[in-house]
């Protein structure tokens, strides 16, 4: 019952004009960044964030999130239409749906993907109002010590995950950490790593960082190859799936939304790693599983629906502990100290407007991609053909605009150009920014935990083995750390590293 | 990978560069903890977790160093095999020559050049569409923010923007 309450209040605000048109910008911007190749939900999401200022919190929280949810269900309409990946979530849709696309199937392909995520997107939603608050009410009882040895975990997971060494992963986020300690220490207010410059005393920006790495930095990859599109030209029809489709594709949405969630609700984890997930799952299952890569239908749904609940799961370790477990939920993360909110365990019941709120939006900005996504194809496969040597200009133009929005400082758009150079020959010898990005949001947190802990304890270092959940989290990242050093545990890394750990 | 792509201890092995560049991080960042002061561990200074980061670094980096030398790593040139590398250093060229323009010349003084350098240094796009995005681009932005959001852009010392 109280449940009920809490949702009509959320939708109470959730349905005010104003909160509307921001979720109606962000889902709209959220498909339309995951349909173009080349910029996702973390550039854009970062680009938006100065906007969201002018606005209540619930506006910009609504809008940032409608961004990341928006994407998950673009960025399959690129994967199905063009077999480009309109963000990391959707290179597993490539493999079967472009593959229905040439067999003139396009039209189921996107149909079964947007309803997919639509319906895994309604259940994840139903879980973490379920969830979340339960949730809450345990995270109260967290210390210092487990809140570091989550994040901790955290870290080490999304390093497990990164592609590739996972030394190189963890020198990353050791770098991130660094980064984000510069400018005053928080409990002696001595500055740190500033090099005497004012600029620094506050920090380096969240944004430049991010629009740097993400932003700039692809397009400059980007701009090493020609990017050839081969567009599926054919008049998309029979958007709704017959029947058999349904059948086939009932047991991968199921399987996929509950994969997916938990999935997401993993710190580290997220859309990634979930749809690949899935679509291993759902090839295991099969009877056929030649089928897959030839254009089955499993293989989009189940990957489709994954991720869009996994985009769902992770609001519950930012909303009920106040930890982003990837890096979009750290750009959340970001948004929400800007606005004065701090997300943890004492959120749902000191903002109760602001939780419900966002949920209910969610469920309206699930109706809106649905719209978005199916009737209006059209308007997104004509987008597909602008050429990209006039879009990344404009991309870049926007994160400059962005960058200094964010700050009215002519510096951070200097530290963004320097994190874009940087990132680019970074991700050329193999080292990908994702965890340097979570460990400089979760850097400052960690350390003023530990410190608080071990001031707490006296110096007592076992005071992080002695409390079970922080026993529990430090125990899996050991061995997560530790595992790659066994061939078959090795492999299994290999076969589920990301890409880009989003 | 072929074997003239993968080398030992050689100057263009780039996992061994990579390595050495997170050492020299991770000494600095142990020198600028230790200077910060360590304090004890029942009352951690600010240079605490910087100096136990920075030796974490220097481990990692040499892992990185040792697995470079013996098992050996791609030469900066198979990174860029089949890239048209020109491209991206051009754009970086833009961007950093933008970037010391910034102030002076102010946003649109900029931001105009800067858009039909990329619009044409990077797959050409013809004149007579690269022009007017160039010059539109920057002036719409501009407009909204300057007029409706009323955000301060950098005006340069000719005062516009």
């Amino acid at each position: 019952m109280e449940t009920l309450l809490n949702v009509g209040q959320g939708f109470g605000v959730a349905l005010m004009p104003v909160n509307l048109l921001y979720c109606f910008i962000g889902v709209f911007i959220g498909t339309l960044v995951g349909v173009l190749p080349g910029i996702g939900p973390i550039s854009a999401m970062s680009l938006l964030l100065p906007i969201t200022l002018s606005g209540t919190p619930e506006s910009g929280i609504i809008m940032m999130a409608g961004i990341y949810y928006g994407s998950m269900y673009g960025g399959s309409t690129t994967s199905i239409l063009v077999n480009i990946p309109g963000e990391a979530a959707s290179v597993v849709t490539c493999i079967d749906g472009h593959q229905m696309a040439k067999q003139g199937r396009a039209g189921p392909a996107l149909g079964i993907s947007a309803l997919g995520s639509f319906i895994a997107g309604t259940f994840a939603l139903i879980a973490l109002m379920l969830v979340a608050p339960g949730l809450a009410s345990v995270a109260i009882a967290f210390g210092p010590a487990e809140y570091f040895s989550l994040m901790v975990l955290g870290l080490v997971v999304l390093t497990f995950l990164t592609q590739g060494s996972m030394a190189k992963a963890l020198l990353m986020a050791c770098i991130g950490i660094v980064l984000g300690l510069i400018g005053l220490d928080s409990i002696t207010a001595m500055p740190r790593l500033t090099f005497g410059r004012l600029e620094l005393i506050d920090g380096i920006g969240l944004v430049p960082v991010v629009m740097g790495l993400f932003g700039v930095a692809e397009v400059l990859i980007n701009t090493e190859k020609l990017i050839k599109r081969d567009v599926i030209n054919a008049k998309i029809t029979h958007l709704l799936p017959n029947k058999a489709d349904w059948k086939a594709s009932a047991g991968p949405i199921g399987r996929g939304t509950i994969l997916g969630f938990f999935l997401g609700i993993l710190p580290g984890g997220g859309s990634v790693i979930s749809s690949f997930a899935s679509y291993a799952l759902e090839k295991r299952l099969s009877k056929t599983p030649e089928r897959f890569g030839n254009g089955a239908i499993e293989g989009v749904a189940g990957p489709e629906s994954a991720n869009n609940a996994a985009a769902g799961g992770a609001f519950i370790p930012l909303m009920t502990l106040g930890i982003p477990p990837n890096v979009v939920m750290a750009l959340l993360l970001g948004a929400f100290i800007v606005h004065g909110v701090q997300p943890g365990p004492l959120m749902i019941t000191q903002n109760p407007g602001l939780f419900w709120g966002i949920v209910a939006s969610m469920y309206i900005g699930n109706v809106m991609l649905l719209v978005l996504n199916l009737p209006l194809i059209g308007m997104w496969v004509q987008l597909l053909k602008l050429p990209y040597n006039i879009l990344f200009p404009l991309i870049i133009l926007f994160t400059i605009i962005g960058v200094y929005c964010s700050s009215n400082n002519v510096f951070d758009v200097y530290v963004m150009i320097a994190f874009g150079v940087i990132g680019y020959f970074m991700r050329k010898i193999g080292y990908e920014p994702a965890p340097l990005v979570l460990a400089f949001v979760l850097g400052p947190m960690m350390e003023n935990n530990l410190r608080k802990s071990l001031i707490l304890s006296q110096g007592d270092l076992w005071t992080f083995v002695e409390r079970p959940i922080s026993a529990v989290c430090l125990a899996i990242a050991v061995v997560l750390l530790v595992g790659p050093l066994l061939p078959s545990f090795r492999k299994k890394r290999e076969l589920v590293a990301l890409e880009e750990g989003a | 990978m072929s074997d003239e792509s993968n080398v030992k201890l050689r100057l263009n092995n780039s996992e061994l560069w990579g390595g050495l560049i997170g050492l020299a991080l991770g000494v600095f960042v142990v020198w600028s903890g230790l200077r910060l002061k360590l304090g004890a561990i029942n009352d951690p200074g600010s240079g605490y977790v910087l100096f136990y980061t920075g030796l974490l670094m220097c481990v990692l980096a040499a892992t990185i160093i040792v697995a470079a030398v013996t098992e050996g790593g791609p030469t900066f040139g198979s990174r860029w095999k089949d890239a048209r590398w020109t491209k991206p250093l051009l754009v970086i060229a833009a961007l950093i020559a933008f970037s010391l323009a910034l102030d002076r010349l102010g946003f649109l003084l900029s931001t105009i050049p800067l858009m039909l350098l990329l619009l044409r240094l990077v797959d050409p796009v013809r004149w007579t569409l690269a022009i007017p995005i160039a010059l539109l681009a920057p002036l719409g932005v501009w407009w909204v923010l300057k007029r409706m959001l009323l955000i301060q852009l950098p005006s340069g010392i000719f005062g516009i923007g």
